[in-house]
C-alpha cells in the first residue's frame, strides 16, 4: 500500500510537469492547427536559458521564468511569422509538420554548437530536496512545478476568456474570415497565439531542467510524450491535456512500481491506441475544442 | 672489361639506389589513419579520442617519432554512422594508402571498421569497442585497449564483495539495469556470481533507455530496501537513479554503479559533489592511476588542452594507450608493419595507462577493471588489494543532499 501511494505522489506530480509541457502545444494546434514538433526543442531551449541564465545571475530558476518567458514568445511569435506564415493556407497543416521539424533540428544543431553534447541540469541546490509527509516523500521542485502548472493553465485560461487578444484568437480559430472581417489581424493573431504557445517553454524549460539531465537530442523523446498527452488529451483541449498529462503520470508510476519499468510506456500506448479506436478525437477533443 | 664496368657501375648505382631508399623510407612519416565521431550521437566520446590520439602524435613525434618515421595521423569524421565508417576505413587504405589503421569510438562502429582492416591484412589496435559482437568476429588481427571485455567491469566488484567475511556480507542485493547491451549484461554478471554465494535477490528489473524519470523505479527497489544496489548503468540513467534515491531519502549500504560514477567530472557536476562519497564504479584509468606514464600524460594533455586533470575523459586516454603500443612493438621488433604487430602483440604483457594488457586469440583483454570508490571527493582504487590506494568505505554514508 505504501509503495502504492507513494507510486501516485509520484505519478501526480510527474504528470503535473508534462501537463506544463504539453499546454503550449495544445494551445498552438488549437488556435492554428499546427503540430508543431518543436515544442520539444523550445521546452530544452527554454532549459539551456535558464541554466545560462542562473550560472551568470544566481537568481532562482523559478523567478528566471519572468525573464526567459518574453525571450521563448518571441522567438515563438518570429517563427511563425517567417516560417509558417508565408505557407499557403492549402497546405498549411501539411507543411508545417515539416518546417517545425525542421525547426527543431535547427534548434539542436543551435544548442549542441553552443552547449556541446554534454549533459547538463540545472542545480540550485535544492532540485533533491524532499519532505516527508506521513512516511512519503514529495520532491520540492516538483511539487513547485505541479503549482506552477496549475498557475500557468489558469493564465492561459484567463488570456484565452478574459482579454481581448483572447477572444481574438478564438474568433481566429472559429472562422478566420469573418475574424478579418470584424477587424481582427489575424495574421498577428497567429503569431501572437504561436507566440504564447511557445512561451510556456520556458517555465516548462526550467522545471525540464531541474529534475532531468538534459542535453540538445532530449527533444526527441520529449516531443513523443507531449504529441502523445496531446493526442490522448484530444487535440487543441487545455483541459484535456491536463488530464492524459496526470495519466500519463501516475500509470507510468504505478506500472514501474507495482509492475515492471519496461511495460510503463507501452501501457501508456496502449490507452492511447484503445481510445483513438473508442474516440479518434481524443478523451476532450471536440467539447473542450469548442470552448477554445 | 666492358663487362666488369658495367656490372660494378650497376652495382655502384644500385647500392646507391637502395641507400637512397632505405634513407626515403626512414625518412618517410609513419601514416596511421582512424575514423572518429567528431559528430554525431556519440561526438563527445569521438572528440576525446581526438585529444588522446592526437596528444600521442605530439608526444611520440618529441621523442623523434617511431624507428625515426614522423607519425602522422589522419584523421577522418564518420558522424557516428556505420555505413560511414566503412567508407572512411576503406579510403585510408586503398585511397590514402595509410600504414597502419587505429580503432573508431563504441563497439557499433568497431565492428564494421574490424571487417574493413581484416579484409586488407591490417592490424585493428581500437580503444572504445569492448562490446561482447566485437569479439564474436574472431578477428586476429585486433586488440581492445582496456583491461577487460566491457562486460565484465563489474567483476572486481563482485570479487570485493565475496572477499569480505560471511557476517559481514550483503544478504539482499537489488539490480537496476538499463536495457542495453553493456549495462544490463554486466550487472548480471555480478548477480549470478552473488547469488551462487547466497545473497539473496530482492529487486531486479530493467528499465527502456527513454525512462527519464528513475524514482518510481527507485520507490519500488527502495520498498524492498536491499543492502547492496547494483546500477547496470551509461550515463544519464546513472544520474537520475542517484537523484531518485536521495529525493526518496534512500541510501543502500554498497551502491555500485558501472558507468556514470566513472566520469570525475560530469558525476559530481550532476548529482551535486557532496553526494559522491562511498558510491562504488570501475575504471580502466582515472587521475589518480598509479599506472607508469600517468603523470606525464595528465601534463602534456593539461598543457595542450587546458583543464585539470579531473577533466580528462578516460576516452582520451585509451586512445593515448594505443597510440603507445605502437611504440613499444616497434621498440621491441625494430619494425612496423601490420603483421608484426600482429604476430607480436598476441605474446606477452603490454604495460600502458591503462595497465598491463595481454589479448586472447581474438583481441579481448585478459586483464580486470579497477575497483574505484568516490572517497574524499575523488575516484580512488579500492580494489584489488595489490594496487588499492585506500580500503573500501562500507556501508557507504547517507546521503547530504
Amino acid at each position: 500500500m505504501h509503495l502504492v501511494v507513494q507510486a501516485l505522489i509520484l505519478g501526480t506530480l510527474t504528470g503535473g510537469v508534462y501537463a506544463l509541457m504539453a499546454s503550449g502545444q495544445t494551445l498552438i494546434f488549437g488556435i492554428m492547427k499546427v503540430i508543431n514538433l518543436a515544442q520539444g526543442a523550445y521546452v530544452v531551449l527554454g532549459a539551456y536559458l535558464t541554466m545560462s541564465l542562473f550560472q551568470w545571475t544566481h537568481i532562482d530558476p523559478f523567478l528566471l521564468i519572468l525573464l526567459t518567458t518574453p525571450i521563448l514568445f518571441f522567438v515563438g511569435a518570429a517563427t511563425q511569422w517567417f516560417l509558417l506564415r508565408p505557407l499557403r493556407p492549402a497546405d498549411a497543416t501539411e507543411l508545417s509538420l515539416l518546417v517545425t521539424f525542421a525547426v527543431a533540428l535547427g534548434l539542436e544543431g543551435l544548442m549542441s554548437v553552443m552547449y556541446k553534447t554534454t549533459l547538463r541540469s540545472i542545480q540550485p541546490g535544492y532540485e533533491n530536496h524532499s519532505w516527508t509527509i506521513a512516511g512519503y516523500q514529495v520532491n520540492e521542485v516538483r511539487f513547485y512545478a505541479f503549482l506552477l502548472s496549475i498557475a500557468m493553465l489558469v493564465i492561459l485560461y484567463l488570456i484565452l476568456q478574459k482579454t481581448k487578444f483572447g477572444r481574438a484568437i478564438r474568433a481566429t480559430v472559429q472562422n478566420p474570415m469573418s475574424a478579418q472581417l470584424l477587424g481582427v489581424n489575424s495574421n498577428l493573431v497567429s503569431a501572437f497565439g504561436f507566440g504564447l504557445g511557445v512561451a510556456t517553454s520556458a517555465a516548462a524549460g526550467a522545471v525540464f531542467g531541474l529534475i532531468t539531465p538534459f542535453n540538445p537530442g532530449s527533444h526527441y523523446d520529449l516531443i513523443s510524450r507531449l504529441l502523445t498527452v496531446v493526442i490522448l488529451g484530444g487535440l487543441g483541449s487545455i483541459g484535456g491535456s491536463v488530464i492524459a498529462a496526470m495519466v500519463m503520470g501516475v500509470g507510468a508510476a504505478l506500472v514501474s512500481a507495482l509492475s515492471a519499468p519496461v511495460w510503463s510506456d507501452f501501457t501508456f500506448f496502449a490507452v492511447l491506441i484503445i481510445v483513438l479506436l473508442v474516440r479518434p478525437r481524443g478523451m476532450f477533443g471536440a467539447k473542450v475544442r469548442g470552448a477554445l | 672489361m666492358i663487362t666488369a664496368g658495367v656490372l660494378s657501375a650497376a652495382l655502384i648505382t644500385s647500392s646507391l639506389l637502395s641507400t637512397v631508399g632505405v634513407a626515403a623510407n626512414a625518412a618517410s612519416p609513419l601514416k596511421i589513419g582512424v575514423s572518429l565521431s567528431l559528430t554525431g550521437d556519440f561526438s563527445d566520446s569521438g572528440l576525446a579520442a581526438q585529444r588522446g590520439y592526437l596528444l600521442w602524435q605530439q608526444e611520440v613525434n618529441k621523442k623523434g617519432g617511431i624507428l625515426g618515421r614522423s607519425v602522422s595521423i589522419k584523421i577522418v569524421n564518420d558522424a557516428s554512422s556505420p555505413d560511414q565508417v566503412v567508407t572512411n576505413y576503406t579510403n585510408l587504405i586503398t585511397k590514402d594508402k595509410v600504414d597502419i589503421v587505429m580503432g573508431p569510438f563504441s563497439s557499433l562502429l568497431t565492428i564494421p571498421a574490424s571487417r574493413v582492416a581484416k579484409r586488407y591484412g591490417y592490424s585493428f589496435i581500437e580503444p572504445a569497442g569492448g562490446g561482447p559482437k566485437v569479439f564474436a568476429e574472431k578477428n586476429p588481427n585486433l586488440f581492445f585497449v582496456q583491461p577487460a571485455a566491457t562486460t565484465k567491469g563489474g567483476d572486481v566488484f563482485a570479487d570485493y564483495i565475496l572477499s569480505l567475511p560471511a557476517s559481514q556480507r550483503p544478504k539482499t542485493a537489488g539490480y537496476v539495469k538499463l536495457d542495453d547491451p553493456f549495462a544490463a549484461p554486466l550487472a548480471d554478471n555480478i548477480k549470478a556470481r552473488f547469488e551462487a554465494a547466497g545473497i539473496k535477490t530482492v529487486y531486479d528489473q530493467t528499465y527502456p533507455s527513454e525512462t527519464a524519470d528513475m524514482t518510481p523505479v527507485i520507490s519500488a527497489l527502495a520498498a524492498k530496501n536491499p543492502d547492496v544496489v547494483v546500477g547496470g548503468t551509461q550515463s544519464a540513467d546513472a544520474f537520475a537513479q542517484v537523484k531518485a534515491m536521495i529525493q526518496l531519502k534512500f541510501s543502500p549500504k554498497w551502491l555500485f554503479l558501472s558507468n556514470g560514477a566513472s566520469s570525475p567530472l560530469e558525476f559530481p557536476q550532476q548529482i551535486g559533489a557532496n553526494n559522491t562519497e562511498g558510491v562504488f564504479t570501475s575504471s580502466d584509468w582515472y587521475p589518480k592511476s598509479t599506472a607508469p606514464g600517468t603523470a606525464a600524460f595528465i601534463k602534456a594533455y593539461v598543457a595542450k588542452y587546458g583543464g585539470a586533470a579531473t577533466s580528462i575523459d578516460s576516452t582520451s586516454t585509451e586512445a593515448y594507450s594505443a597510440g603507445t603500443l605502437l611504440e613499444e612493438v616497434a621498440a621491441k621488433t625494430g619494425k612496423i608493419d601490420n603483421k608484426t604487430i600482429i604476430a607480436t602483440l598476441h605474446k606477452g604483457s603490454w604495460p600502458t595507462l591503462e595497465g598491463n594488457l595481454s589479448w586472447n586469440a581474438y583481441g579481448e583483454p585478459q586483464g580486470s577493471y579497477l575497483l574505484t570508490q568516490w572517497i574524499g571527493g575523488a575516484l580512488t582504487t579500492v580494489w584489488p588489494k595489490t594496487t588499492a590506494q585506500h580500503a573500501p568505505v562500507a556501508p557507504k554514508p547517507a546521503w547530504k543532499n
